[in-house]
């Protein structure tokens, strides 16, 4: 298993780093105005642009850049922001947007994970029946209408009918974190219901379970006993990685109720190209997806022993 | 010598000819898999009602551009008329520009659909033809796993910002470049069941009395595909309209002056809390076409695939 892991993360971490090289030398396409604020652009003589490029090194051919980028990868040194925050580091950045984004995620992923499921038990449990047909209609609906009309809709219902704010302010927290936790658990309770409903139909009809039922055993401790737990199997390979990637929170939803988190600050720093900033988010990205697969891997394999990662010459 | 040979040859074998005599005997069937196809589609009342409710929809766009009272191209902004609720003159109200947006609506509605067409179809090209040779063709493997993984590893959002930035934004610029990271999908679905079919006895039978190719690909694994490539095909219709109405939202779609739903309803977020029937034509339009291909789509494919033929 430790040769497994660290075969595993050695090439996990040949995969960020090509990812990150591709990013870094995306960004060098850029023209250089960019480097400057609004307010340096004004002020600056050419001269005195060209010296300060030149003293941060960003005039030195790309490769020459990129070998110093993975000098200071080596000592974690991920530069300072230039135009988001101008001279602060990009941990700083990072570090006070992140605490925003995760709490909305884990709060919305807690709610879809209870809701999604248990909607997926029950559309399983009463299959091609009316409740089955509703939950069927809700995934459809979710998946299909884009997300900017569904939450749309949750917000005129969200202030108007209910009086809630529609926009994310620092003042009040909790009301305001209200409509983003829906309209984030939405689309995910959509998914858990979805597939879980889709293992445990393909679940119930096998064999096993046909046994246990002329067995005598009662539907409901069939349900909960082999059918639920044989169908989580696939979705706990989701569960880390989703947990995980809170962090980055989600573009649309952070946009659309100004919340200040880290969904919008990529493009936010793609858009003003402060490269560092980008670069380290990718870098966060990357491997957080990367551990998050790893760590599913793990959950699964926790949950149903059948499923060996290394392979121990057994069978075939 | 070889004049013998060659009589010998024509005596042993004989080109036989079709007749349906002959045919009945040997179980020869006049099944035709695209017929097989729409009788099994054509039974699903829902499914065909929802076609005819989006081909009305297209054709109801056209024919809503025509009888409107204002021509897109010549709409002018007149603050003066901003925000009037939907009335005999303006079928839809006007927005806040004082622009009518009965013919916004239907134009973005026609843009949409027109881009989520052709991102379809030419994902579809593009993502069959690559994952056919990255399934069939073993010394190719490698270079697609890794390419794949290299335009799938870095955020989309990167590269479209960039081609934002760089190459500028317009319907041409947007279509080709979701056709250049939708196609990965489509090529590694194609690929995996090409791989699964690639080495079953029939093939490898067909193989050995020479088929070529091309024929292989085409006769003997292309029937399996076509019920997959149809769901991804349908589905990537809402997945495009969707997509497209993010980065329109966030600034990195189609430029302004070009309206697509997603533009409307950027510009909308501000005042349809005031002006809910600003939000709520393009909503309910765009869901319309949204849904009915979502289910269009997981109808064909079930009628597509052959295994549901009996």
């Amino acid at each position: 298993m430790a040769k497994y892991t660290i075969k595993r993360l050695l090439q996990s971490f040949v995969t960020v780093l090509i990812v990150v090289t591709i990013v870094f030398l995306l960004l060098r396409l850029l023209p250089t105005d960019y480097y400057f604020t609004e307010d340096q652009l004004m002020k600056f003589t050419d001269q005195q642009k060209h010296d300060a490029l030149e003293a941060a090194g960003l005039l030195d051919s790309p490769g020459k850049q990129l070998i110093r980028f993975y000098g200071q990868l080596l000592h974690f040194d991920f530069g300072q922001s230039r135009r988001i925050q101008n001279g602060v580091a990009v941990t700083k950045v990072i570090g006070s947007k992140f605490a925003v984004s995760m709490r909305l995620g884990m709060i919305s992923l807690g709610i879809a994970l209870v809701v999604g499921v248990t909607m997926g038990i029950i559309q399983a449990r009463f299959k091609d029946k009316i409740p089955d047909h509703i939950g069927t209609a809700y995934t459809i609906f979710v998946n299909a209408v884009p997300g900017l009309v569904s939450y749309s809709l949750v917000l005129i219902f969200g202030s108007r009918v209910l009086g809630l704010p529609s926009m994310y302010s620092t003042r009040r927290v909790a009301e305001s974190s209200i409509l983003p936790i829906v309209c984030l658990a939405m689309t995910s309770i959509a998914f858990y219901a979805l597939w879980t409903r889709r293992y445990m139909v393909d679940e119930i009809n096998k064999d096993y379970i046909k046994l246990a039922r002329v067995k005598g055993m009662s539907t409901k401790s069939i349900m909960v006993k082999h059918v639920l737990r044989n169908a989580f199997v696939p979705l706990a390979q989701y569960l880390p990685a989703s947990l995980l990637l809170t962090i980055s929170g989600s573009l649309l939803v952070e946009k659309f109720f100004s919340v200040p988190g880290m969904g919008p600050l990529l493009t936010d720093a793609i858009g003003r190209y402060d490269t560092n900033v980008v670069q380290t988010l990718v870098i966060l990205y990357a491997s957080l997806g990367i551990i998050g697969v790893f760590l599913g891997d793990v959950l699964m394999m926790l949950i149903d022993p059948r499923i060996k990662l290394v392979d121990d010459g057994g069978t075939r | 010598m070889e004049e013998k040979k060659q009589k010998n040859y024509d005596e042993l074998f004989s080109f036989a000819e079709y007749s349906p005599e002959e045919a009945e005997r040997s179980g020869y069937s006049d099944y035709s898999y695209w017929k097989a196809v729409f009788q099994s589609f054509l039974k699903k009342k829902t499914a065909v009602a929802l076609s005819v409710i989006f081909l009305g929809l297209v054709i109801f766009s056209f024919v809503a551009l025509a009888i409107g009272k204002y021509d897109y191209s010549s709409l002018i902004a007149d603050t003066k008329l901003a925000f009037i609720q939907p009335n005999g003159e303006y079928w839809f109200g006007t927005d806040n520009l004082g622009r009518d947006y009965w013919c916004q609506v239907w134009f973005a509605a026609q843009t949409s659909i027109k881009l989520a067409l052709i991102v379809a179809l030419g994902e579809c090209a593009l993502g069959v033809t690559i994952g056919c040779i990255w399934g069939y063709v073993r010394s190719l493997d490698r270079f697609f796993t890794e390419l794949y993984n290299l335009i799938n590893n870095v955020p989309m959002i990167i590269y479209m910002t960039l081609i934002a930035l760089l190459i500028g934004q317009s319907f041409l610029i947007m279509a080709i470049s979701l056709i250049a990271f939708n196609w990965l999908t489509m090529a590694r679905n194609v690929r995996n069941l090409v791989m699964m079919y690639r080495d079953r006895e029939y093939n490898l039978a067909s193989r050995c009395l020479g088929t070529s190719v091309g024929r292989i690909l085409v006769k003997n694994i292309f029937p399996y595909l076509i019920s997959v490539i149809i769901l991804r095909l349908a589905l990537s219709i809402p997945g495009t309209i969707t997509l497209e109405s993010t980065l329109s939202y966030l600034g990195l779609g189609l430029g302004i002056d070009t309206p697509s739903l997603g533009v409307l309803l950027r510009n909308a977020r501000s005042y349809f809390l005031d002006y809910p029937y600003l939000l709520i034509f393009p909503a309910v339009i765009v869901s319309v076409i949204t849904v009915t291909f979502y289910l269009i789509g997981n109808a064909f494919s079930d009628a597509a695939d052959p295994r549901n033929h009996v």
